[in-house]
């Protein structure tokens, strides 16, 4: 069950000028979020932005011994870019944990997955590290992005999996392998790498190229979607997108992690 | 003092003027962790039709400022979904249900309404002649006060239940709407539901919404709803009202209700926080007690207007 609550601030950190963690006093939502849940945070109490904004709950941490919930963000408008200036202490409305998370519950120890992340569509993925790192599960890091400051959080990801078991690709050849991330899984897989599952989240471009590896290797995939949405809880109907069975369905409710077989990517 | 917060809309009797508004609530249930179901004057349901309707294709919905636009379609379970899976567990839990219906004919209107018959579950229907997100239907019957004549009478003679007709602001002259509505049979009208807009994303010349134009809503619109409530107020003095548009705050419905309006509906307020209808109630109280009202009816249609002089040439 989701909880509408009042969150303090407790730290921002920049990593550079388009990219930054929000860490907000973790409340009752904390204990409830499971890996790919997300939170509708409302961003001042102005007219504009008007709207919550959804975002990842990227993990459940300290700071400073305190509970924390924390977003990592990518400034993208009005709504990322004022959630940016925040003082410590500031209250935000925050609704959630929100959305179906991702399937982990059926995993054994012996399991080995993949965890595929483009550019910001590390968010979700950050608490999936940590929680596969305390089930003792074996998961391997695809990440992706344009360049360097594109891949955040390295040291996180190669904390709980293991450096060993991090990859990453970048469209200038600035970190990793130059190219793209879905080039590196396919790779993996062409060497013989078997997943029983590949989590991922990022932009569609990326989506519908790894719908399609997925299919090819016939390898189930959990995709965590991002949608524009008003609500975030099934009620505005704003958030849908075109599914293999002819429904819209909202990505808040029914999502945000799917199978990528559930959607018609043709018509998303 | 304790403050008197019940309402009257004609035979529509509510605890409290806060109701909330359709397609802003889905069929309730879901604010049943966030609020007080049975705390609320009434909630309006999302617009159910004969069959389910599975909407318009994504882009749906942008944010504006102010407010935002939406095109959903009229997404819905469906009649006979709703009175099968949402009616009873919204009875269980004490909500005063407005069943909001819509159809792209009379024969369709006529149709929800007789699913619905008697059903005491039911207080009343609401008649949406006004979504301006659909192709056919809609808004076609509120733009034309001929064909809401003709659609309400048809949905007069077909049910008991209380009748509210929830009308477009997209006409020239919202007192004509309201007439042709109450002069065919309702007990009561909603105004106003959303204003017909544009957003467009310029760096690729499309708009944002993939209908093009979409349904204004949000505080952008309540000067608007005010002027509405208040001129229907004005011609038709005994029609109660629910008025509606951008209400977010206990101020803002007070403003309608001095506006003309009996009660309330709060809605994309809604999305923004899912308690705030069951907040609102409490603060209407003490804001009533705050200033010396000791009946909310008190308060309906108390504007006090100068007169109008002609512009002076001098």
């Amino acid at each position: 069950m989701a909880v509408n609550e009042s969150l303090r601030v407790l730290k921002t950190i920049h990593y550079d000028e388009q990219h930054y963690s929000l860490f907000l006093s973790a409340g009752a939502i904390g204990a409830r979020t499971k890996p790919g849940h997300f939170a509708m945070i409302q961003v001042g109490e102005g007219l504009r932005p008007y709207l919550r904004r959804a975002f990842s709950i990227a993990d459940v941490t300290k700071v400073a011994g305190v509970p924390a919930l924390e977003f990592v963000v990518k400034i993208a408008g009005v709504g990322t870019a004022a959630l940016a200036r925040f003082a410590e202490g500031t209250p935000l409305g925050v609704l959630g944990p929100l959305g179906v998370p991702f399937p982990i519950d059926d995993l054994l120890p012996s399991d080995r997955v993949a965890v595929v992340a483009g550019g910001i569509g590390l968010a979700p993925l950050v608490l999936l590290a940590r929680t596969f790192a305390a089930r003792g599960i074996a998961a391997d890091l695809f990440y992706g992005g344009r360049n360097e400051n594109d891949v955040l959080k390295r040291g996180d990801f190669e904390r709980f999996l293991g450096p060993h078991r991090c990859r990453y690709a970048t469209d200038d050849g600035s970190l990793g392998r130059k190219g793209r991330v879905t080039d590196l899984l396919a790779q993996a897989l062409q060497g013989g790498a078997r997943y029983r599952r590949v989590y991922a989240c990022g932009p569609v471009p990326m989506f519908r190229t790894l719908a399609r590896v997925l299919r090819d290797a016939d390898l189930e995939g959990s995709f965590a979607m991002e949608s524009e949405m008003a609500c975030g809880f099934g009620v505005c109907l704003g958030c849908v997108v075109p599914m293999a069975d002819g429904r819209f369905a909202t990505i808040c409710k029914e999502g945000p992690c799917v199978p990528p077989t559930a959607i018609d990517w043709a018509r998303l | 003092m304790s403050v008197d917060l019940s309402t009257a809309l004609g035979r529509l009797r509510l605890k409290n003027p806060i109701a909330t508004a359709s397609g802003t609530f889905g069929y309730g249930l879901e604010f049943a962790d966030y609020l007080d179901l049975a705390s609320l004057g009434a909630i309006s349901v999302k617009g159910l039709s004969r069959r389910e309707c599975r909407g318009n294709p994504p882009p749906r919905i942008c944010e504006t400022d102010a407010g935002m636009l939406n095109a959903i379609g009229l997404q819905n379970v469906g009649v006979d979904a709703f009175m099968a899976e949402k009616l009873p567990e919204l009875a269980r839990l004490g909500a005063t249900v407005i069943a909001n219906v819509w159809g792209d004919t009379e024969e369709d209107y006529v149709a929800v309404v007789e699913r619905i018959g008697d059903d005491r579950r039911v207080a009343a229907i609401e008649v949406n002649v006004s979504c301006p997100n659909v192709v056919r239907g809609g808004m076609i019957f509120g733009n034309n006060p001929e064909a809401l004549a003709a659609l309400v009478k048809r949905i007069r003679s077909a049910t008991r239940q209380p009748l509210v007709v929830k009308l477009s602001p997209n006409v020239t002259d919202i007192v004509a709407s309201a007439r042709a509505a109450v002069d065919a049979g309702a007990d009561a009208l909603s105004l106003i539901n959303t204003v017909v807009g544009l957003a467009i994303d310029l760096e690729r010349r499309e708009p944002k919404i993939g209908f093009t134009t979409g349904g204004l809503s949000g505080p952008a619109i309540r000067p608007i709803a005010l002027r509405m409530v208040w001129e229907v107020r004005t011609a038709l003095p005994k029609i109660p009202i629910f008025g509606m548009g951008g209400i977010e705050t206990v101020e803002h419905v007070a403003e309608f209700l001095v506006a003309g309006a009996n009660a309330v509906q709060i809605g994309t307020a809604n999305f923004r926080d899912p308690s705030v209808a069951g907040r609102l109630v409490g603060e209407l109280a003490a804001w009533c007690e705050s200033h010396g009202v000791a009946r909310v009816s008190d308060l309906v249609g108390t504007l006090r207007t100068r007169p109008r002089e002609d512009h002076a040439f001098v």
